[in-house]
Parts: structure tokens; sequence; C-alpha cells
């Protein structure tokens, strides 16, 4: 697919991301530019899934990197195939030829390529996704400098191994921690959001064909009216959302009352905290009556 | 063209470097290469290409769409812009003059700097009056000496400073930008300030300086930070049996069954524990607010450490913890605290409540403890306190001082060095502080 923006709109809107031309047009420069793109933003909001779209539009692999406290090089770049030479040592010395044995141990075929060393030795454009950066260490995002400016990694025994093609690289954080000026300097960045209410009834309808418009609009107005309470830590996502819209169609609704917002709220919050501060700030009278408020 | 556009690339950029955006030198790179993949005429194209290049933090997001908002504004409202400005420098141009002919001894101006004159004007009519007299106090008594201007410019200087602690939210508003470019100054004197960008800035204000209405959100902001820190460490706890050094014992015993070959590596797992807390506040006058943020911050915190013993202290020393026992809300649990407490606001004499700790609490004082204090180093019998300090610190784990006087005041203090030269000292007198010196250097 040829990058250009109405390409990737419809691309988009065909592979039923719906999302803001802001979204797509960050998006659609980081293509063009060549740059990683940093995206930041609440839980939910559809980071990862944004890497899984472009995954699947340009038709190729995703290749993902989660990260977390303690990720070194060895789990994101490669390792030595340690049992592999040790058996290669053994065969080796039961044959009497032992002279080569240290250049045939440190060869690509002992190479145990990791997320990151996948991505440079990939033949076709992959999409790279280092999730959850904020997670990994402050040393390890000095380490993907090199990889995200120059698109190389330097393997001490065999040399410096460019990328066969540029990688489609993105990085997501949920904010846990501020990332170093470093990483963000060699990034585009994004900072996603909720989607407005007219924009997730769009998703809704788009991922759930059969779900009413009415139904569609009281419950992203709804989910809107909950996640404007500051209390709330941990606010619906938007695959939460669906799958609140699913439950509701499994149950053959077709609007919301109050028994079924009490009924179905643990799809909504997870927390029992959460769920003790929606009954006392919000409750599910009120909740109805935002969801079918049509100035919202 | 393209030179003009560069060159407003440039201005852009400088303008909210001035509003504290972090922008290097590729960033300006990425947005002229952006910018060059959008139509121009596309005004929201434009600023989401410059927005994706230049902004990285979501508090800048606001202070950025205000930038681009006036710096891109049609030619009538960046006209409108300048006259206002134009309008505000000669109004503060006034204000100075009238300034500097109030603050003269004996027909002289006093050597103020220009902000002391603003400040001057912009003090209330009654302050200004009694500053007014005083100066003409001076200058009329009976022998009054040439020697008398410099005392009287430092008197005036040190009461100007309390009305710019007092009046600091409208002076900022009132103060002029100084860039030597005429242009930007308006700008910059239209932007207002930005809520996200005003919680960034509380984080590294002095806990002390935090205005009464911004409380609840520093509060709010120090919830946060906590929340953010204790499930950082919770993870680390978790993740117990991450790779450390090789345990060469475990890995022989493990690869006996493959005849001795090392097959299969084993790691030592380091196993995490978890500190015993005993917090020392001093609450004395000036550090009551400290106190209350500290106390706030270590309280949210104790999932992630064994135990926690509070203690407030001025003159003597006062147990806290078990108004801390039940969760129940933060401010109201402060303002209980603050009621009962004896020792709230009163002066500060440190070696007293060491040796009550010492010998009313020796329980506490374990092996294990790790003792905060919580002070600015401002006490009475300081070799007294410096000699109680070290008897207890042979009792704990270690003593770490949180010191809540800016680093750059210490070496004028001597209470500061005989301290230091006893425990871990570090800087706190900012929520980013007080954060930065938890996660770094005691629940490391």
């Amino acid at each position: 697919m040829e990058i250009t923006l109405a390409n990737l709109r419809r691309a988009f809107r065909e592979d039923g991301y719906i999302t803001d031309e802001e979204v797509l047009l960050t998006v659609y420069l980081a293509l063009k530019l060549q740059k990683p793109l940093l995206i930041e933003g609440e839980p939910g909001v559809g980071k990862t899934e944004l890497a899984k779209v472009l995954a699947r539009i340009f038709q190729t692999t995703l290749i993902r990197l989660q990260c977390y406290e303690g990720l070194d090089e060895n789990k994101a770049l490669y390792e030595w195939n340690y049992q592999k030479q040790l058996l290669k040592i053994q065969l080796s010395k039961d044959a009497g030829c032992p002279a080569e044995l240290e250049e045939d141990i440190f060869a690509p075929d002992y190479l145990l390529a990791r997320p990151l060393l996948q991505a440079i030795q990939a033949e076709e454009k992959v999409v790279l996704l280092i999730d959850e950066v904020d997670k990994a260490d402050e040393e390890f995002e000095a380490f993907l400098f090199e990889v995200l400016s120059d698109f190389q990694v330097s393997v001490p025994e065999l040399g410096t191994l460019k990328a066969r093609q540029i990688p489609i690289v993105l990085l997501t954080s949920n904010n846990e921690r501020e990332l170093s000026d470093g990483l963000k300097r060699r990034c585009l960045y994004l900072y996603l959001t909720y989607p407005a209410v007219e924009r997730e009834v769009e998703i809704i309808r788009a991922r759930i064909p059969d779900i009413s418009e009415k139904l569609a609009w009281q419950l992203a107005r709804a989910v809107a009216q909950i996640r404007e309470q500051q209390s709330i830590r941990k606010k619906p996502s938007i695959a939460e959302t669906l799958d609140w819209a699913r439950a509701l169609l499994t149950l053959g609704k077709d609007s919301l009352d109050e028994t079924t917002v009490n009924q179905t709220l643990n799809l909504l919050l997870k927390r029992k905290a959460d769920q003790d501060v929606f009954t006392e700030q919000v409750g599910a009278r009120r909740l109805v009556m935002a969801s079918q408020d049509e100035k919202r | 063209m393209t030179n003009r556009l560069e060159v407003n690339l440039v201005r852009f950029v400088h303008l909210l470097r001035l509003m504290g955006l972090r922008i290097g030198i590729s960033e300006v790179i990425d947005a002229l290469q952006a910018l060059q993949e959008v139509d121009l005429a596309e005004r929201e194209a434009v600023r989401t290409a410059l927005q994706a290049a230049l902004v990285k933090r979501p508090a800048e997001q606001a202070v950025f769409a205000q930038a681009f908002a006036r710096f891109f504004a049609s030619p009538e409202a960046r006209a409108a812009l300048e006259q206002e400005y134009a309008e505000k420098v000669a109004q503060q141009q006034e204000m100075l003059a009238q300034a500097a002919e109030d603050l003269q001894f004996h027909g002289a101006p006093l050597a103020l700097s220009d902000e002391e004159k603003f400040i001057y004007a912009s003090i209330p009519p009654s302050a200004q009056q009694r500053m007014r007299e005083y100066i003409q106090r001076t200058a009329e008594g009976k022998r009054v000496e040439s020697n008398f201007r410099p005392v009287l410019e430092s008197m005036l200087r040190g009461s100007l400073a309390f009305w710019r602690k007092s009046l600091r939210t409208e002076l900022d508003q009132l103060l002029i930008p100084l860039t030597d470019d005429e242009e930007l100054n308006a700008l910059l004197s239209s932007m207002e300030e930005q809520p996200e960008a005003a919680a960034d800035a509380l984080l590294t204000e002095d806990m002390r300086n935090i205005a009464e209405k911004d409380l609840p959100q520093a509060r709010a902001l120090l919830q946060k930070l906590a929340r953010q820190l204790v499930t950082k460490i919770e993870r680390r706890y978790r993740q117990g049996q991450r790779r450390q050094q090789l345990d060469v014992r475990k890995t022989i015993r493990h690869n006996m069954r493959y005849g001795g070959s090392l097959f299969k590596l084993r790691y030592r797992s380091h196993r995490q524990q978890k500190p015993q807390l005993l917090l020392l506040c001093d609450v004395s006058g000036s550090m009551a607010r400290y106190a209350s943020f500290v106390l706030q911050f270590i309280y949210s915190m104790h999932s992630v450490v064994s135990s926690i013993e509070g203690f407030v202290f001025a003159e003597d020393l006062e147990r806290v913890t078990d108004y801390f026992q039940y969760g129940g809300d933060f401010a109201e649990t402060m303002v209980e605290i603050m009621n009962r407490s004896q020792e709230w606001g009163r002066g500060t004499e440190l070696a007293t409540a060491l040796q009550s700790l010492r010998t009313k609490y020796p329980h506490l004082l374990t092996g294990q403890t790790y003792l905060l204090i919580v002070s600015d180093t401002k006490t009475m019998k300081v070799t007294q306190a410096v000699q109680e300090l070290a008897e207890i610190k042979r009792m704990v784990k270690d003593v770490v001082w949180l010191n809540t006087l800016p680093a750059a005041e210490w070496q004028d203090h001597s209470s500061v060095k005989a301290f230091q030269e006893l425990v871990r000292m570090y800087p706190c007198n900012t929520l980013l502080d007080l954060e930065q010196v938890m996660r770094q250097k005691i629940i490391t």
C-alpha cells in the first residue's frame, strides 16, 4: 500500500479502527518520516491496538517486545544459544577437531534473535511494537537509542547489524514514569485520549454491527459519564465498552435501565473500590439518565 | 517561501522554549520535515504536525495549543495583542517611575532593582504608605549618617521579598517577559497559565510556597506519585526470580542429570525485604507544611513497607502512628493531629525529641529500622542533638535525613554540616524531591 493520508484513512476504516484525524495524521507522519512513534495515554485507549492495525493493513508481521522491570538485552535483543554451543563443543571434542571451534560457536547460527534483532533482520518491513516502555528500567531506554535512531544494533562478536528494511516502530507508555528526553527526542509523539462520545458510537457500531444506534449512543454516553469521575482509578477502556455492548446484546437489551446497569457494572469497573465510588457518586439511576441525555 | 517557513518555525520554537518546553534541534528538524509532508494551507494539519514533533509531554499540550493559537493568529488578532502589550508596558513604566520617585533617601534614589520597585508599585497603598513613612523617619532622625542608606536599602529589600512571596501569583502575571524580541514579549504576556502545566509546576515548587488554593491539587498529585511508586515497588517484589548472579552450587546440582555438563544454568534470586520505617517529622513553625506532605506520602506507601511508625516533634516528641491506622481521609486526619498535637508550630529541640525516642521507644529502634528525619536542621542545642543521633544511629539500620532547606542554602548553616557528617542527607523541599529520594535512596 502506498503511504498517503487518504489510503491510510481508508485502510483504518476498513479495519474497523475508527479514530480522529489528528491520530491519523500523526501516524502518517511517522510512516513518511520513518520515525518511531511514541504513544502515551491512559490504559485502554487503543495504543497497542494501533500497532496491530498497522501490521494488518500493511499485511506484515507484528513483532512485540513487552517491557517489564529487569528487561535486559538478552531478552530484548539476542542471546547466544548456550545449549547449542555446548553440544557443539561436546561433538567437536568427541570428533577431535576443536581448532575452528571458537569461530564456529559465535556464528549467527548460534544466535537466538529476540524481538529487536528479529525486527532488524526481517526481510520484509515489519511492525515493531515496544509495549509499555515505561515499565522497563531507565538503562534499557538508553539501550534502545541505537535501534531507534539508526535502526541498527551492535553485537560484539559479530559487529554492527543494520536493518534490512526500516521497521515501523511504535512505543507505548502508560505514563507510569517520565521517559528520558533522549528517547522522546528520537520519536514523534502522540497522546491518545478516550474517544469523544460520537467517536465511541462509531467504534461500537463498526465493531458490533448488530447493535441499534440508540443503544450505542446510550452506552457511549454512559461510559463517558463514568470516565468523567476523577475518583475512579481504572476507567473503562474502549475494549470494555465493547464487551459491555456485546453483553447487553446477548441479554437481548435494546436500551439501558437501572437493573441492567447494576447487573453488568462489573464488566466496566473491575475494582471493588471503583464500583463503590460509582455507587456513591453516580449510581445506576443517574447513569441511565445521563445515557439518555442527548445534549452530551 | 521555505526560508520564511523555517524562520517562522524557529521563532515559534523559541516561544515554546520560553514557555518551558524542552525542545532539541533534532525535534526542530523533525518538525520541518513533518511540515513538508502536510498541506500548509490546512491549519489543523500544521498544528498536528508541529505537535507530534515538538510536544512530548501531556502537560505541555495545553501550553502548545495556546502558543499555536496566538503565534499563528490572524494579523488583526496579532496587532490587538501587540497593542495590549504596549499599553501594559506603558502602565508598568509609569508604575516604575512613581516607585523610583517614592523610594528616595535624601533626594537620591535608593539602589533597588526594577523588580523590587515593581513589587513596591504592586503592594497595597497602605503598605506603600508605611514604607514611605519608614524612609522618611529614617531620613529625618537626629543623627542621620550616610551609611544609613545601605541599611535602609537592605531593610526595604527584605520587606519587598516578603511581599514578593505573598503576591507571587499576581506578580507573575504582571512582570514583563524579558526577551529582546518585542513581538515574542507581546505573545508571552498574553499567555494564561494552563492548569495541566500548573500541576506540573507544583511538582517543583517549594512545598512551603504551595498556595492554599493549590493544596488539594498538590495532595492529589502526591497521591498519584505514591501510587505509581507503590505499583513499581510491588511489581519488583513479585519479581524475586529475576536473573542475578550465577548460583554455582544450584547449577552443578541441577546438571548432575546431564552427566556434569552445565546444560541449564541456575541463578541466585535476590530476596526483597520490605523496610521498616520510623518517621520523625519536624513540625515546628515553618516546617509544618513539609511534615504534612511527607506524612501523607509515606503513609500512602504502607503496602510496600512492613511497618511505619510516625512521630512529630518540635520541643518534644509525639507519636502519631495511631491516627493513620484506619485509612480515612488524609486531610481530616492531618487537621485532627494538628488540633490535638501539643508540638505543632512550636520551637525545635531535636536533642530532646531524640532522647525521648531512645528512652521511651527503644523497641522501635531495631536493626531493620530506617529512621527518616524530616527537618531543616534548625534546632537548639545542635551538639547534643548530634550526640543523641549518633547514639540512635548505632541502634538502627540506617538514618536518612530529608532536609527541607534547598541544597544551595546548606553551606550557610553550620547545623547542616554537623548532621551531614553523621547521616545521609538529601534535599527534599519539593514534591518531586520527595518522590525521588524515596524511590532512589530509601525503598530501592
